[in-house]
């Protein structure tokens, strides 16, 4: 869940760290996705991590690109919901956890000493395998984060078009104050993600975001994270690889804690490089 | 379901690689039709069409239902497109078999023997393409693969030659046009049957590495080219 601390409320195209200019996004069929990612928004370098003696991530070096979609899969256990949760530091509630290596958000550590994890969380949302709605009002729901954050704009419209960014305006229009607990879990869902775009971060990360919603529901959030990527930078854990395939404009894949290989994701799902990244999504694992 | 995926693979290349063994004895019937001036071959040749034609429907069938139920992706996927690839090919090849059967009852025998050894030395220079074509298919053989596509360019060459000394013939001997018509038929078959093999080894080109080389000259392809009876 995305703690809901900062000052203000920053636009959704602000580069906070200010290292480098926005970028355009890639156009569809661009190739973008193929060229090898100059300036990325969040730079792993050399990172493990370990629950207590356990080793969950080993030396991963990748760079994650501005507004494309980045997934990444491998079987359970591999490390990459580990990985995702150290971008934004959920990690830091477990005790045991300890990390070596670089985490770099906009060319600034995330485990730096100046680096405020709430205020961190913030510019880097994140959106859970099972929709977490607090028990409130749709409406307070997507309010809420803004105003402890201390956003002094007009509350209705940051709801509304956070809503119809997340796909969901249109269904919730006419019962704003029911309870979120109300919808279906598709709805819930993108009520999620519009929660997490309310406070305007520069990524969001996604772990298995449709894992528990049927077909349909996950049609719509797909049909979402393609419209996300035109403002964020997505990056999504999913076992399913066919989700991954269709969303992603890059793809790494994770097996026992390695990096295996990275790459643009129709490259990954039709020539990959490595023999276990070719054996994985054939599914001849094991 | 993983193993009955590559088991059902499995069949599917079994039964594209037997579609191809087939089409091979329907060329070399064909051939010997002309050469031997044997109606009964040649009649056999076009029935043995509705085989080839409902096996490339029974292939065809099969990759479909694969892709729709598997969604293969990495080699599975490339195995496919190049299964249904070269399922075309195979087919247009029968057909061009067929045109050749079709002409073999309609040359005159004593004609046919003035043009019979160029026609012969073209047609086992299609006839060994097309097999090292389909042994590149069924071993995945990249480098097999390529020395077809540089062998099209010979094939080409034998054709353009023959059809250059035919023309001559024809302003000599205009009484004997339809004749000559019915031989150019059978080369510019044989032609064509050398360019399909072609496209079979540019799909196992794919199949292998993933790169498609459809319409990429032959010298950027095979930068080195081997020697000529290679």
């Amino acid at each position: 869940m995305v703690k809901l601390m900062t000052p203000e409320v920053r636009p959704t195209t602000a580069n906070s760290a200010g290292t480098f200019t926005v970028s355009v996004a890639p156009k569809e069929g661009s190739d973008a996705a193929h060229q090898v990612v100059a300036s990325p928004v969040i730079e792993a370098r050399d990172v493990t991590i370990c629950y207590g003696g356990t080793l969950a991530v080993r030396s991963v070096s990748l760079r994650i690109p501005e507004r494309q979609v980045t997934a990444i899969i491998g079987p359970s256990g591999c490390g990459k919901s580990t990985l995702l949760r150290a971008i934004n530091r959920m990690n830091d509630f477990i005790p045991s956890m300890s990390i070596t290596g670089s985490l770099l958000f906009n060319g600034t550590d995330v485990y730096g000493a100046k680096t405020d994890p709430v205020e961190l969380r913030s510019r880097i949302g994140m959106v859970f395998q099972k929709p977490n709605p607090f028990p409130k009002s749709i409406f307070r729901n997507v309010a809420w984060g803004a105003k402890i954050n201390g956003y002094r704009g007009h509350i209705e419209e940051l709801v509304e078009k956070s809503l119809r960014q997340a796909a969901l305006w249109g269904e919730v229009k006419d019962k704003l104050h029911d309870s979120a607990y109300a919808l279906s879990g598709g709805q819930q869902q993108r009520l999620c993600i519009a929660r997490a775009i309310a406070l305007s971060p520069e990524v969001l990360l996604m772990d298995e975001p449709c894992s528990a919603l049927d077909p349909i529901a996950t049609a719509k959030i797909e049909d979402l994270i393609d419209q996300l990527k035109s403002r964020f930078t997505v990056v999504l854990v999913t076992h399913n690889m066919q989700q991954a395939a269709r969303v992603s404009d890059r793809t790494a894949f994770m097996y026992m804690g390695e990096l295996i290989e990275y790459d643009a994701t129709d490259l990954i799902f039709t020539k990959p490089k490595q023999q276990r990244t070719q054996d994985y999504i054939t599914g001849r694992f094991g | 379901m993983t193993a009955h995926f590559v088991h059902l693979l499995d069949e599917l290349r079994r039964k594209s690689l037997r579609m191809a063994s087939l089409v091979e004895d329907v060329l070399q019937e064909a051939c010997e039709a002309v050469f031997d001036h044997d109606d009964a071959l040649a009649r056999r040749v076009v029935a043995r069409d509705e085989d080839v034609d409902n096996e490339e429907v029974e292939v065809e069938t099969e990759v479909i239902r694969l892709l729709a139920l598997y969604q293969p992706v990495g080699s599975d996927l490339r195995l496919l497109c190049t299964v249904l690839k070269v399922n075309n090919d195979l087919e247009r090849i029968a057909d061009c078999a067929v045109n050749i059967a079709e002409r073999a009852s309609h040359l005159d025998h004593e004609f046919a023997k003035t043009q019979e050894s160029d026609i012969r030395g073209l047609a086992t220079a299609v006839r060994q393409i097309l097999r090292q074509a389909i042994q590149a298919y069924a071993t995945e053989d990249e480098d097999q693969a390529k020395s077809v596509l540089v062998k099209d360019d010979a094939v080409d060459a034998l054709y353009g030659q023959f059809v250059r000394a035919v023309i001559p013939q024809t302003v000599e001997a205009p009484e004997s046009v339809a004749q000559f018509l019915d031989v150019l038929s059978v080369a510019k078959n044989l032609e064509r049957i050398a360019d399909h093999a072609t496209n079979i080894a540019e799909d196992v080109v794919f199949l292998a590495s993933g790169k498609i080389v459809r319409h990429v000259a032959t010298e950027d392809i095979v930068p080195t080219r081997p020697p000529a009876d290679a």
